[in-house]
């Protein structure tokens, strides 16, 4: 059976997706509250009684927690004679209403929605080059119309929430672009999912006044998570790999010019020395 | 400029030091949370051209204080600025809260304040200007029910950084107090806020901008900076009426808010 390791697998689409994909792949889920987790993981089960689904708890806005997940995963796998992995899909993600940082001083959305993910996919490359496997990010309609602010990546200068999630999905796009510059001899393949506007709690969670009442009315239009599910599971299915990088509804979408090899190098190495890591060491 | 912040890992902390960074200052952090000291100063040697040193120190305990002092003085380190961003409050009314956690109020917020005040004055670097910061709270306006502890001690630390100011003004010191409302520290302030609902969001002050200004107007030798138009308003109400009505009415108003946010 293949593995997948899906982050913000505890509500919202990335629960959607481990509840589609346990059905025919070993799941592994990241979410940050232990009893949120405990509640995916007796759902799927209840639906399921034999599927095989474990979750991880780690704070992925602290690059710490990051490390330490990968490690105790690959350890996880080790123990069960997983020796490859199939899958990687970054989704977890935040919205905040203020300019909040990580431990290491790092904004908050940017953090979560991107240099997470980054380093996640760092730790656990090696594995899924073995398996010439699939990274797939969760990205958004909203990366459009921006541009990176290199000189300021954290927007703290002049900061606007919206702007900074923004980025941060467009840096989504980006890393996939330059993984696939770099990996894609290695066999492997990075994409983006852009989920529509979906009905979650997104914008509830730890978000003001204003982003909580708006997000409360929007929602109301969005699709169950359901929907974009299936486009995961086409893009892990499907074989030989597609050839795009940005998917809705299971069908190529165009993206951002913004989406360069250029800038993907830039956020690359701005993103490695962020994280304390390079890919051209990596050992796989 | 070398400059010592105090309570740097936290979530006020963090954008002061990163603000400092920004500037070019060489940075002395401490916190009594050393996995958070370390984490913080990677985060800023990766993000700045600085020069970092961390060091975790109990502030309400004289000997790790001591202990800090000797560090600095072994390395030879004098300050041109120290921002004592480090204190706490516990939620709840003041027989809901154990004693301990009350003193432990004061013993943060105002003794080890005075400790380290009193310890890197003496250690400011020869012949140049020093500047000094302290946070206290838009708490420190008016005495307030259910954070009677916390409120009153701000008071102290704004009462007593008005008078040191002009102690020290010969001896070329200058010295702030910042009293922000709200600010987006940690979950559990974020919650508060949101439980206040449309006022909590109005009295919030954006963390980045009231560390650089809060740096501006301290090196412009300001005495005092409320962040926000409605805080200024409410600040200059709370001189206006008698004390005993606004703590009648921060009553009325905490005990509501409360009440949700508890929940
Ligand atoms: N909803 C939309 O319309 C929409 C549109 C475009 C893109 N997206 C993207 O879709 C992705 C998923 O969003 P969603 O709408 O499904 O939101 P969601 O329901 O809030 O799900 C987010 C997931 O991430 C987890 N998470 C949050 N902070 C975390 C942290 N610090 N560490 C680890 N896990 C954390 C959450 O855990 P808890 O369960 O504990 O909260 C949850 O499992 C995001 O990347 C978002 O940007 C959403």
């Amino acid at each position: 059976m293949k593995a997948v390791v899906i982050t913000g697998a505890s509500s919202g689409i990335g629960f959607e997706i481990a509840r589609l994909l346990s059905k025919n792949y070993f799941v592994i889920g990241i979410g940050r509250n232990e009893n949120n987790c405990a509640h995916a993981k007796e759902l799927i089960y209840s639906e399921n009684p034999g599927a095989k689904i474990e979750y991880f708890i780690a704070d992925l806005v602290q690059q710490k927690e990051v490390n330490r997940v990968a490690y105790e995963i690959q350890t996880y796998l080790e123990n069960n004679d997983i020796l490859e992995l199939y899958g990687l899909i970054n989704n977890a993600g935040c919205v905040r209403s203020w300019y909040t940082t990580s431990e290491e001083g790092y904004e908050q959305q940017f953090a979560l929605n991107h240099l997470a993910g980054f380093l996640l996919t760092y730790r656990l490359l090696p594995l899924i080059i073995k398996a010439k496997g699939r990274i797939i990010m969760t990205g958004s309609q909203s990366h459009k119309g921006i541009k990176i602010c290199w000189d300021d990546i954290m927007l703290r200068k002049r900061y606007n929430p919206l702007t900074a999630y923004k980025q941060s999905k467009l840096c989504n796009i980006l890393f996939a672009k330059g993984l696939n510059d770099r990996f894609t001899s290695a066999g492997i393949r990075a994409y983006v999912v852009d989920p529509g506007l979906v009905r979650t709690d997104i914008g509830n969670k730890q978000a003001g006044f204003l982003v909580n009442l708006i997000w409360s009315i929007r929602k109301k239009y969005g699709v169950s998570p359901e929907i974009p599910a299936k486009t995961y599971e086409f893009l892990l299915e499907t074989n030989p790999a597609p050839k795009g990088l940005y998917y809705c509804s299971c069908n190529e979408k165009t993206y951002s010019r913004q989406v360069t090899s250029e800038n993907a190098d830039r956020l690359f190495l701005l993103s490695e020395k962020l994280s304390g890591i390079s890919y051209d060491r990596l050992e796989c | 400029m070398n400059v010592m912040i105090t309570g740097a890992s936290g979530g006020l902390g963090r954008v002061m030091v990163a603000e400092c960074a920004e500037r070019g200052y060489n940075l002395f952090i401490t916190d009594i949370n050393q996995a958070g000291l370390l984490s913080l100063k990677q985060g800023l040697e990766r993000q700045f051209k600085v020069c970092v040193a961390a060091k975790a120190c109990d502030l309400t305990k004289a000997e790790s204080v001591d202990e800090l002092m000797s560090f600095i003085d072994m390395h030879g380190i004098r300050f041109d600025m120290l921002i004592n961003v480090a204190g706490i409050d516990y939620e709840g009314g003041f027989l809901s809260i154990d004693r301990e956690k009350i003193i432990k109020i004061i013993a943060l917020n105002n003794e080890a304040t005075l400790r380290i005040t009193h310890d890197i004055l003496l250690r400011r670097r020869p012949g140049k200007r020093f500047t000094l910061i302290f946070v206290s709270s838009l708490a420190s306006l008016y005495p307030m029910p259910l954070k009677a502890t916390y409120a009153a001690s701000k008071r102290f630390l704004l009462d007593f950084a008005l008078a040191l100011r002009h102690e020290l003004k010969n001896k070329d010191v200058s010295v702030l107090t910042l009293c922000p409302g709200g600010l987006v520290t940690t979950k559990e302030a974020i919650r508060g806020i949101s439980a206040q609902g449309f006022w909590g969001n109005a009295t919030t002050n954006s963390l980045e901008i009231v560390a650089r200004k809060t740096i501006g107007y301290a090196l412009q030798g300001k005495s005092l900076y409320i962040p926000g138009l409605l805080n200024k308003i409410l600040s200059l109400l709370g001189r206006l009426i008698p004390r005993s009505w606004a703590a009648a009415l921060i009553y009325l108003r905490w005990s509501k808010a409360q009440v949700k946010w508890l929940r």
